[in-house]
């Protein structure tokens, strides 16, 4: 009785198995049938299409030509979760366009987990045809990946710098998702009300002397009216490592080396700015509520930071990027509008000046079909270069164009225009950290500064550790 | 009956395929792999012999520590779990009230994920330990989490309270098979709770000692979600575990090649470690 029990459920899990996998088959084979009789159906709907498309951009034309005919399924793979619904909605409408391609958006979040997802979704015999790749290391992993972008439309149009470390041998195989930069995010509101006036900060001593002051009116409660839950001038994320590694650290690393790939081509850090760095990590510890128990750091995450730290007027100012206006609009909106962002000083060396890069590429799979590439291509044409879609990447993804002709298409965010204008204006300096030995400038520098911070280490210790460390791994 | 050859392939070869499947290839496949320097991303797999070991062995710190970290820890775990989870048998099993609630009280820790439990316990150790650091100046509730020797009890705070109610469910099955007549009698021969409780209950619970002991070491060894969402690691990676290094090794570091070969000698470990403490308890234990 017990053998013939186990027989049957042993069966049935086969069972269940097999039709598991003819119900994933078929369903598949179902859209892309789908897709191809809707496209014959469809030839008098293309033509409006393609005058629609015409009307709309000037920039496509060479290879966007009769938008109407293309066809094929595009699998995108992309590690945004904050577009993903404008993403998604965004497919929809180019489908409409397009009623011959079918395109499926995957999204795994968080970027720490996006190149372990990446690296076992290529695995599967059905690759994506749009993914994301990261600096000139990603360019070298996924060559075999990558499909040559440079007679794109955009190339010519992309801000300038921005392809440098996605290009090899003169072929471009990346397209800019958006441009990002950081800086001391700042509630405009608490700062005005301690009398601060935040146009004029720029030196590291200016900083230094403007937070003193707001710690001064906060500590005895000149500000408690206003802002009753105010404790600190600043707080600082040290569980985070890629805040402290990357964000933090770049701000040194960015004087020291140009740009990622000069980064990436050096056998050694010298660390010329370790002791400005040390200074700038100090000046942080030292406005947090932590000040005199700065291991207590090591505890604070990012959801402390900005969600229960700048949106509910905790802390004045935080260490982060432009990236964190949902997240502090989601909690706040109110306070969303009034931030702004106070370039991160690097003592006597680099001061006034806001890292902006990309944070991300577009990468299209040379090994998927042509056809599928060419939709593929298109679509990311379709996006960032044809008017609809410039107004929903700017708009409906928050982001600030890595293109020079969006026009008029300006951020909406008080953040974004910050960043924006730091980039027209050119005070700026580079992200280099895509271009440390692998996972360096998070796990290794960024571990090394905890230490430090925890007390485990001094600076000259964890530095000279985080160097070795480099030198090995090149 | 005679069986048939046919009837027992025809029952036995399904689930071989399947468990061939989804364990024995992968782990051949994994060793293969643990002798090449991929990156587990390209097509381009160099094979490099036992260098991978060398390396691990001679130059890797960050391996070694997580390997004494936890070897230390599962041992402090394995007693603490074991301890914790007879005394609360013995709690449930006697003849006290509410024992229902409290045994669905003391397992519900276990039907909660490992992610979750770590952030749970995140929140209490940060925000109510410092609410409370802060409130009355106790040094106890300062800064837990963000040093090595708080992250390290606090992470084990964390697998004991989710795992006791397990070994505790193991240790009420035994202790309830114990036939009442052998107490009574024992009773009636003038023996103390104390003695009864040595010389007759724990002889006769030795086999769930054997189970508990196995199933506690092996799951502590394999323990990562749990220090992925408290600690991942920190800081400065002093909490980083046996399974959340081969991890980082592999998809952080992109050294593929290298992590299988720790995850190799993690698995021949675990196993003889396993292995022997069954056989170990096993020796201990009492027939009735």
């Amino acid at each position: 009785m017990k053998r013939r029990l186990l027989a049957l459920l042993l069966a049935g899990t086969m069972a269940a198995g097999v039709l598991a996998g003819c119900g994933n088959n078929s369903s598949k084979n179902e859209g892309k049938s789908e897709g191809t009789t809707e496209n014959q159906n469809a030839d008098n709907e293309a033509d409006e299409v393609a005058d629609d498309a015409e009307e709309g951009t000037e920039e496509v034309k060479g290879s966007d030509e009769g938008s109407g005919d293309i066809t094929g399924t595009v699998d995108i793979f992309q590690y945004k979760v904050e577009i993903n619904d404008a993403l998604k909605a965004a497919t929809e409408k180019y489908m409409e366009l397009n009623p011959g391609v079918t395109i499926n958006l995957e999204t795994v979040g968080g970027g720490d987990d996006y190149g372990a997802a990446l690296r076992t979704r290529m695995q599967a015999s059905d690759q994506p045809e749009i993914f994301n790749i990261g600096g000139p290391q990603d360019v070298i992993d996924w060559e075999a990946n990558l499909a040559d972008l440079s007679a794109e439309g955009w190339v010519g149009n992309t801000v300038e710098g921005l392809l440098d470390d996605v290009t090899k041998d003169g072929k471009v195989y990346g397209m800019p998702l958006a441009i990002e930069g950081y800086g001391f995010v700042y509630n405009k509101e608490i700062f005005e009300a301690a009398g601060i006036d935040v146009a004029a900060l720029k030196t590291y001593e200016d900083i230094d002397k403007a937070f003193g002051d707001l710690k001064a009116k906060i500590d005895n409660g000149d500000l408690k009216e206003q802002f009753p839950a105010l404790e600190a001038v600043i707080e600082y994320p040290a569980k985070e490592k890629w805040v402290l590694g990357m964000h933090t650290g770049n701000i040194a690393l960015g004087q020291e080396f140009a740009n990622c790939t000069e980064a990436f081509n050096a056998k050694e850090v010298e660390f010329k700015y370790a002791a400005e760095l040390k200074d700038l990590i100090d000046l942080q510890i030292k406005y947090t509520v932590n000040a005199d128990n700065p291991a207590a750091l090591n505890a604070v995450d990012y959801s402390m930071q900005a969600g229960g730290g700048l949106a509910i007027e905790r802390v004045a100012a935080i260490q982060q990027g432009n990236w964190v206006y949902p997240i502090i609009a989601e909690v706040d909106s109110a306070v969303a509008e009034k931030l702004g962002i106070i370039p991160m000083p690097l003592k006597g060396v680099s001061e006034g000046n806001t890292p902006v890069g990309v944070p991300m590429y577009w990468a299209v799979n040379s090994q998927s079909d042509e056809k599928d590439q060419a939709a593929a291509r298109d679509f990311l044409n379709w996006l960032y270069q044809s008017e609809e879609g410039m107004q929903i990447v700017v708009n409906d993804f928050g982001f600030i164009p890595p293109l020079t002709n969006f026009g008029d298409a300006k951020p909406s965010d008080p953040l974004g225009q910050a960043i924006s204008e730091a980039a027209n204006a050119g005070t700026i300096a580079p992200w280099v950290f895509n271009g440390c030995p692998t996972s360096w400038a998070e796990n290794v520098l960024g571990a090394e500064i905890q230490s430090y911070i925890g007390g485990d280490k001094t600076w000259e210790e964890a530095v000279e550790s985080a160097k070795q460390s480099w030198k090995e791994s090149r | 009956m005679k069986r048939s050859k046919l009837g027992f392939w025809g029952f036995v070869l399904p689930s071989f395929v399947m468990f061939a499947v989804v364990v024995l290839i992968p782990a051949l496949w994994g060793i293969g792999y643990s002798f090449t320097s991929w990156n587990g991303i390209g097509n381009d797999v160099a094979f490099v012999g036992i260098s991978n070991y060398i390396k691990i062995f001679t130059e890797d710190g960050d391996f070694r520590h997580a390997f004494l970290f936890t070897a230390v820890f599962s041992v402090l775990v394995v007693i603490c779990v074991n301890l914790v989870g007879f005394l609360l048998a013995l709690l449930v099993t006697s003849k006290a009230k509410g024992t229902t609630l409290m045994r669905g009280a003391f397992f519900m820790p276990n039907l909660i994920g490992g992610i979750l439990l770590g952030f749970t316990w995140q929140f209490i150790f940060v925000q109510a330990f410092g609410a409370i650091y802060n409130a009355t100046g106790l040094e106890f509730f300062k800064n837990w989490l963000s040093d090595t020797k708080t992250s390290f009890f606090g992470l084990l705070i964390l697998v004991v309270w989710q795992l006791a109610g397990y070994m505790m469910l193991i240790y009420i099955a035994q202790i309830q098979n114990i036939p009442d007549d052998i107490l009574e009698a024992a009773e009636i021969d003038g023996a103390n709770y104390r003695q009864r409780l040595f010389y007759v209950v724990l002889p006769l619970v030795a086999p769930a000692f054997t189970i508990g002991l196995f199933l506690s070491l092996t799951t502590c060894f394999k323990l990562y979600d749990q220090n992925l969402s408290l600690t991942n690691g920190g800081p400065y990676n002093s909490t980083e575990m046996l399974a959340l290094n081969i991890y980082n090794t592999a998809f952080k570091y992109n050294n593929y090649g290298e992590a299988q070969a720790k995850a190799v000698i993690f698995l021949l470990v675990v196993s003889v470690i396993g292995l022997t403490q069954l056989n170990i308890s096993k020796k201990k234990e009492v027939e009735m």
